[in-house]
């Protein structure tokens, strides 16, 4: 072993950089997943150790009025409980400026988990108590930060001035969307009355949390018995964690496929690298068999060989990966909480390794093999086209490692149907390549027989050079192939994402949204609007009501938790009319336009519509603050993702919420530069009016949507660079073949020009089909992705698609293609004196 | 046919040249075979690279078959070679991606020969290998895969054929039996053959030994030249 080990060592080290290129697919591949893995553990880790903070509380008991104290009284006896009154609204500053924030009020209980830190660190009672003649408040340093707000300085929230005499630091209950919608303002209950802001129709929240020992679900079951017939929606910390460990399980798998897919092309690179490395061992391996070196201990010192580069190089890659996942997560820290552990990524690091090894190893088993079976006769003769072939031991080795891979899959990504979905993409992806690879040959031999073909040499070389053994042809559509795949669907989602942007634009959108528009303000803020050049106004009723019954059979009968949780949702109902939200019909149609004086409609948005299971036909009841109303269901819409704004779950025929309506949302179109002017005077006349301004909106949804585009744009680039490294390491280990495949023709009388002009012809086809492939499959993968996930209109601009398969692949074959003439030297003196 | 005048040429060697061809003058006549021999560096195949075009003398002028080679171009020497010459190699040199009969039919292919496959049938018929003609190179034994190179060499009739060492591989029986098809070829199409070898019994077939020794070129019987 030892004598083996020896000469593995010293063979390798003889070797130079022959394998640079299964090193780099493999340090890169490992790097990717080690950082993502470790950075979604780090995520995990903290979601988990702070859900109950994150949700403040065990179980959370949220109404739109304070609860009967006999309520309170209930839930004190089986647990402590914390109010806190949440309500969204303008705060002024002393500059006139107007931001929409989340104003808080807690009692003396809060946090009944994690604890509350402010700067300066008072207590929160001392900091908003009446000092003075003003009350104080306590807000988001990111809000401070925004509107360049200190501590001493006094902001206008309702009717009521306060002074700012602290920032928070930290909240255990922070919203994750609270550094760019609705930043958190603390202030107390006394003041929050004084502000004038909690008057009928007003968005204020009562949430009551509750710390309990007692199983989650037997509390539930008694609440809802002794409290029967009441629209409290509960929910626990479980459900919570669950929602965000979802979204995160599946940003987490989208991430983790991309770094599974480059360490697949990786793979591919390691094949390629091995094959070329030991095409140039033959020799070698045929004298150490001649000289009586056993087939075991030959297999072993090349897997030696090769363990020892991969081993190497996935030891790289975990402790890269390693590292900038700690990286990521110091940087996200301010938006999420993150476990700061090494430990929690150190794992995924590990398997990050692990699993490049099996890769590694799985794509080296065939080319080792082949090598191996190489026949010491060749000793005694060329070594041009020598016969080898992979025996069946290391074909089987090879499927034991890639159903290992395969478990390993599924088992490590977070998300099953992502990872059940990736496994079947790839083997589909395989299958696809190899029938396309077939049909290629097929028609290359094909067309190649033709008459007219054979008598263009350079035509027929080219159409040989795809058709005949050994060509380079299915290694170079699978490397290119399957990195363009990904390239076309990264670049589907992200000219889908910024035309989504380019719909935001405020020339074609409202320029001022405004919530929480009593009746009897509706007048004066239209004069408000008409004032400062407003083009339309598009106003339209917001009435919150639960769906009780569909087709007389109550939701909440069948007595499943379940069932009565999804009785008590409430359904944001409006009218057809000035509703500004972008919807589009799925299924089932609008009612006819003179039917909506004869009877009552409803068309429902789909993601509710499925979860309750409704179908066209369906009588819906609802109930709106204790009153029923019935309507007939005629259609099913979906939201246009980012046009979205007020995000209505039911719109109804015209007349039908008349007697409900007690506040209206809407929007007004109006030159931009006024917009600012109208919403201060809109929120000095009525501080009850949340408004905000579309070009904030459109600043952060590109802000957002910007850094979604530049981490698939990071994303895409590491996956298409190791796809380059392959496609290099393919070029190099065929282009000594093709050079002496080469120099025979001209020996025999070829052109030069018309070797060239061959190769030409070979690298435009193979980049003609690898683009319409890639394309193809891209948009597959892109669709559901873009449809279900991300829920954005199919509508997208499909150019930069074209461009990036066409321009990419013929960028990269054209590369490829020039560095194989530039190096074809051809020496036919080579041949003659038998080199 | 070929006519070498005052062929000079040399190599570099680290901080100095060697001279393998001094002064070398030579005329082929048409139909002839002439066998060189010569020790190993003696530039036997550097000879035979002048005569194929591949290479180009440092002086003197070489014209095969009524054409200046220093005239031509790169692709107007290829063309001569498609066209006028067949060249046999030691090492076969066969594509290995290519059966014996697109090995055969290359040089016709490569010139646009819309019978091409006809015609190599016909030569690997001639050679013996009618029955492999699908195999690949890879699945033919040394002397076979020898025959199919002769076959590229003559498919198109060239009326120059350069041979250079064509039994070197090749056992002594399966090279004599080698050696009878070139000749027997050389014959029936009536061209010049100029072969390289150490193989004084192949040399002594050929109407015309020469052996290149020190750069010069020396003519006479095999068996009478100098060791």
């Amino acid at each position: 072993m030892r004598f083996l080990l020896k000469l593995a060592w010293q063979d390798l080290r003889g070797s130079g950089q022959s394998l640079w290129v299964l090193c780099a697919c493999l340090v890169l591949g490992v790097t990717l997943v080690a950082a993502t893995g470790g950075l979604y553990q780090q995520v995990w880790q903290g979601l988990q150790a702070d859900s109950r903070q994150i949700s403040g509380g065990d179980l959370q008991v949220e109404s739109r009025a304070r609860l009967p104290a006999a309520a309170i009284s209930w839930m004190q006896a089986r647990g402590q409980v914390s109010l806190l009154i949440e309500l969204d609204t303008m705060m002024g500053t002393a500059a006139g400026d107007f931001q929409l924030v989340e104003v808080q009020s807690v009692d003396q209980h809060y946090p009944l988990y994690g604890a509350l830190t402010l700067d300066p660190p008072v207590p929160l009672t001392d900091v908003t108590r009446m000092q003075g003649s003003r009350f104080g408040l306590a807000m988001d340093p990111v809000l401070a930060d925004r509107l360049n707000i200190s501590i001493g300085e006094v902001v206008e929230i309702g009717a009521l001035e306060l002074e700012v005499r602290a920032l928070i630091t930290e909240q255990p209950d922070r919203s994750l969307t609270a550094s760019w919608r609705g930043s958190p303002v603390m202030i107390s209950e006394e003041a929050l009355l004084d502000t004038g802001l909690l008057r009928p129709g007003s968005r204020v929240e009562y949430e009551y949390r509750v710390r309990t020992d007692m199983d989650l679900s037997a509390w539930q079951r008694d609440l809802f018995a002794a409290f029967s017939g009441t629209d409290w929606q509960v929910s626990t910390f479980v459900d919570s964690s669950d929602r965000i460990g979802e979204r995160l399980a599946q940003a987490g798998s989208a991430l983790l496929i991309v770094g599974f897919s480059t360490l697949f092309i990786g793979g591919l690179g390691v094949f390629n690298s091995v094959q070329a490395y030991l095409q140039g061992k033959l020799g070698t391996i045929a004298t150490l068999r001649s000289i009586g070196l056993r087939d075991q201990p030959l297999a072993l010192v090349y897997l030696l060989q090769i363990l020892i580069m991969s081993c190497l190089s996935c030891i790289a890659g975990a402790i890269l990966g390693l590292l900038l996942s700690s990286v990521g997560a110091f940087f996200i820290e301010t938006q999420v909480r993150v476990e700061m552990m090494l430990g929690s990524a150190l794992l995924p690091s590990v398997f990050a390794g692990i699993f490049g090894l099996l890769i590694a190893m799985t794509f080296a088993a065939p080319a080792i093999g082949r090598a191996l079976s190489v026949d010491p006769a060749i000793l005694f003769r060329s070594l041009d086209g020598v016969a080898t072939g992979t025996p069946r031991g290391w074909w089987m080795a090879a499927i034991g490692g890639a159903a290992l891979i395969v478990l390993m899959v599924l088992i490590l990504l977070p998300d099953p149907m992502f990872a059940a979905s990736f496994v079947g993409a790839v083997l589909c992806l395989l299958v696809m390549l190899d029938g396309i690879v077939r049909l290629i040959r097929r028609l290359a031999l094909r067309m190649d027989g033709q008459a007219p073909t054979r008598r263009y040499f350079a035509l027929h070389l080219a159409l040989a050079n795809l058709h005949r053994h050994g060509s380079a042809l299915r290694v170079s559509l699978l490397t290119l192939g399957s990195s363009l795949t990904l390239l076309v669907a990264c670049t589907i989602l992200i000219s889908a994402l910024l035309d989504a942007i380019a719909e935001t634009v405020p020339e074609q959108s409202p320029d001022l949204v405004l919530y929480d528009v009593a009746p009897d303000q509706y007048p004066s803020v239209s004069r408000i609007l008409e004032r400062h050049d407003a083009a339309r106004i598009d106003m339209a009723p917001l009435v919150q009501g639960r769906l009780s019954a569909i087709n007389s059979a109550s939701l909440d009968a069948g007595g499943s938790l379940e069932a009565q949780r999804e009785a008590r949702d409430e359904h944001k109902l409006t009218y057809r009319a000035g509703n500004i939200d972008g919807v589009t019909m799925v299924r089932g149609d609008w009612w006819p336009e003179d039917a909506a004086a004869s009877g009552a409609w409803v068309v429902m948005e789909d993601r509710e519509a499925d979860q309750i299971g409704l179908e066209i036909g369906d009588m819906l009841t609802f109930d709106i603050a204790g009153q029923k109303l019935e309507a007939q269901l005629t259609g099913i819409f979906r939201q246009k993702g980012l046009q979205t704004r007020f995000w209505f779950e039911a719109i109804l025929s015209d007349g039908v919420l008349d007697p409900f309506i007690s506040r209206y949302v809407g929007a007004s179109y109006m030159p931009s530069q006024n917009a600012v002017a109208a919403q201060n005077e809109i929120a000095g006349l009525a501080p009850n009016i949340v408004s905000v301004r579309t070009a904030t909106i459109v600043a952060t949804a590109k802000d957002l949507l910007g850094k979604v585009v530049a981490g698939l744009a990071v994303v895409s680039a590491v996956a298409f660079s190791v796809s380059l490294l392959v496609l290099t390491g393919v070029m190099a280990s065929h282009r000594s073949r093709q050079v002496y495949y080469s120099t025979i023709l001209h020996t025999i009388g070829a052109r030069l020009s018309t070797i060239r002009v061959s190769l030409s012809i070979e690298y435009v086809l193979l980049a003609l089909v690898t683009s319409v492939f890639a394309l193809v499959l891209g948009i597959l993968i892109a669709l559901p992705l873009l449809h279900f996930q991300l829920r954005l209109p199919l509508e997208f601009p499909i150019w930069p698609a074209v461009a990036a398969a066409f321009g990419v692949s013929s960028l990269c074959l054209y590369a490829g293609a020039d560095y194989l003439m530039r190096r074809l030297h051809l020496q036919p003196a080579s041949l003659l004196r038998g080199q | 046919m070929i006519w070498l005048k005052n062929i000079q040429m040399s190599y570099p060697l680290e901080q100095s040249r060697v001279t393998v061809l001094k002064d070398v003058n030579l005329n082929i006549q048409a139909g002839e075979s002439v066998a060189v021999v010569g020790p190993s560096g003696s530039g036997k195949t550097t000879l035979l690279l002048l005569l194929a075009g591949l290479d180009s003398p440092e002086d003197g002028n070489i014209e095969i078959l009524g054409t200046r080679l220093d005239a031509l171009s790169a692709d107007e020497l290829a063309d001569l070679r498609r066209d006028r010459m067949g060249i046999v190699f030691q090492s076969f040199h066969l594509i290995p991606s290519l059966t014996a009969l697109g090995n055969a039919a290359l040089p016709l292919q490569i010139a646009g020969d819309a019978d091409a496959d006809a015609k190599a049938r016909e030569i690997l018929s001639r050679v013996g290998l009618a029955h492999r003609e699908s195999h690949y190179p890879m699945q033919l034994s040394g002397g076979e895969q020898q025959r199919v190179a002769i076959a590229r060499a003559l498919v198109h009739s060239p009326p120059l054929i350069l041979a250079d060492e064509p039994t070197g591989n090749l056992d002594k029986d399966t090279g004599m039996a080698i050696s009878d098809l070139l000749f027997e070829l050389h014959d029936t199409l009536g061209s010049t053959l100029v072969l390289v070898t150490h193989d004084n019994a192949l040399a002594a077939r050929c109407d015309r030994q020469l052996r290149l020794d020190g750069g010069c070129l020396v003519e006479g019987p095999v068996h009478a030249l100098p060791a």
